[in-house]
């Protein structure tokens, strides 16, 4: 073995149904759409591998760049997180475009093209399921801030003199009040948007909000959530949030999508209904 | 693990101590303070409560307002001192949200 062909694995970006991304009109020719794609930047071509009823879509990448170790230092620097989780994206929204896809999660590596198969074989009738679930269907994200309140005032500033300790105490409760009823309405706002947005959807999801480093100190997060909504439904979606935005006036109210139904495959693990 | 030490750093060494020594005094300061924030606030919730719920003469309430309000004051001084804004005392934890309320 004088080659020196570096060892590679296979990343798994997707699982589509078989036949669905693989018959185009020249059976020759690689999906369009997914053979020009970059996907990681290896060099590789984003190609798919057949498993029974699914197609997982795949790249080589090299095993020096992708093996448990150089993943977590990868994944553990923002910029390059970044790129990866980009570029991750880009091939599930082109595999997405030509079938219903489940997205895998990010960093799905396997040894070899075998092992692919026999992991879309193990999971295969969840997968079939998900599939089903997300056929015809897109994922929007919703979310709902709540602007934080002024700055309290600067109080008490050394001219005043001495402020009693009665009215000091007054400030404080005025200050405590104002801030648990702007909660209370904005967790309220949030329950209305997500139960108008929810009478649209098929599935939704609530997931974590965003702490101060993603949404800045200036608000607060209080309703993240994404829905599953049949293709179609989008100028619907959009008016309800034009009438939403209009009553809720407490808070900011934010639309993005259509996204590949991350939140709605589970990667294909768990086959129960997303929505409760 | 053995490798020896090259013997160029040593005088650069002290400097280097000096400076880790303020940003360690700056950040245990911080600490101490958000500790202390956190526990000025609470006591202020505390007497609000037991305020509200009644039972208590004008006079201690006058008397636990002066005590809170200088402690106000006294914690802005300390924040002043070491250079530290309200918003570096307010930990991020993450899911939990903030320590302290953003207001």
């Amino acid at each position: 073995m004088t080659r020196t062909e570096a060892p590679t694995l296979t990343y798994a970006f997707a699982v589509c149904r078989g036949g669905d991304v693989t018959a185009p009109a020249d059976p020759l020719a690689e999906p369009p759409g997914l053979g020009g794609l970059p996907g990681l930047g290896t060099g590789a071509p984003v190609r798919t591998v057949a498993a029974g009823p699914l197609t997982a879509v795949v790249q080589d990448v090299p095993a020096a760049g992708f093996d448990e170790e150089a993943l977590r230092s990868r994944l553990s620097d923002g910029a390059e997180l970044e790129r990866c989780a980009r570029a991750h994206h880009a091939v599930i929204t082109a595999a997405s475009a030509l079938a219903p896809a489940v997205p895998l999660p990010l960093a799905t590596v396997y040894l070899d093209d075998g092992r692919v198969r026999e992991a879309l074989g193990e999971r295969e009738a969840s997968l079939l399921a998900a599939l089903d679930r997300i056929a015809g269907r897109v994922e929007w994200g919703v979310k709902v801030y709540a602007p934080t309140g002024p700055r309290p005032a600067p109080e008490a500033s050394p001219g005043d003199g001495p402020v009693s300790g009665r009215a000091y105490l007054n400030r404080v409760r005025t200050r405590q009040y104002g801030r648990e009823q702007r909660h209370t309405l904005a967790l309220r706002a949030a329950e209305r948007v997500d139960t108008v947005v929810r009478g649209l959807a098929v599935a939704a999801r609530r997931l974590r909000p965003h702490g101060v480093e993603v949404t800045g100190r200036h608000r607060t997060h209080v309703l993240n959530a994404a829905y599953l909504l049949d293709l179609g439904r989008e100028r619907e979606l959009r008016a309800a949030l034009v009438s939403l935005r209009r009553d809720e006036t407490d808070v900011q109210i934010e639309l993005s999508g259509p996204w590949a139904p991350y939140s709605f495959a589970d990667g294909g693990i768990t086959d129960t209904a997303a929505a409760p | 693990m053995s490798t020896p030490v090259p013997a160029t750093p040593a005088r650069a060494a002290p400097s280097r101590v000096d400076i880790d020594r303020d940003s360690v005094g700056r950040d245990l300061a911080a600490l101490v303070l958000t500790v202390v924030e956190l526990l000025r606030q609470l006591m202020e919730r505390q007497a609000i409560r037991r305020i509200d719920a009644g039972g208590l003469s004008d006079d201690q309430v006058e008397r636990i307002g002066t005590t809170l309000m200088l402690l106000d004051q006294r914690m802005t001084e300390l924040c002043d001192q070491h250079g530290l804004t309200p918003d570096d005392l307010n930990l991020d934890l993450g899911p939990l949200g903030t320590l302290l309320p953003r207001d």
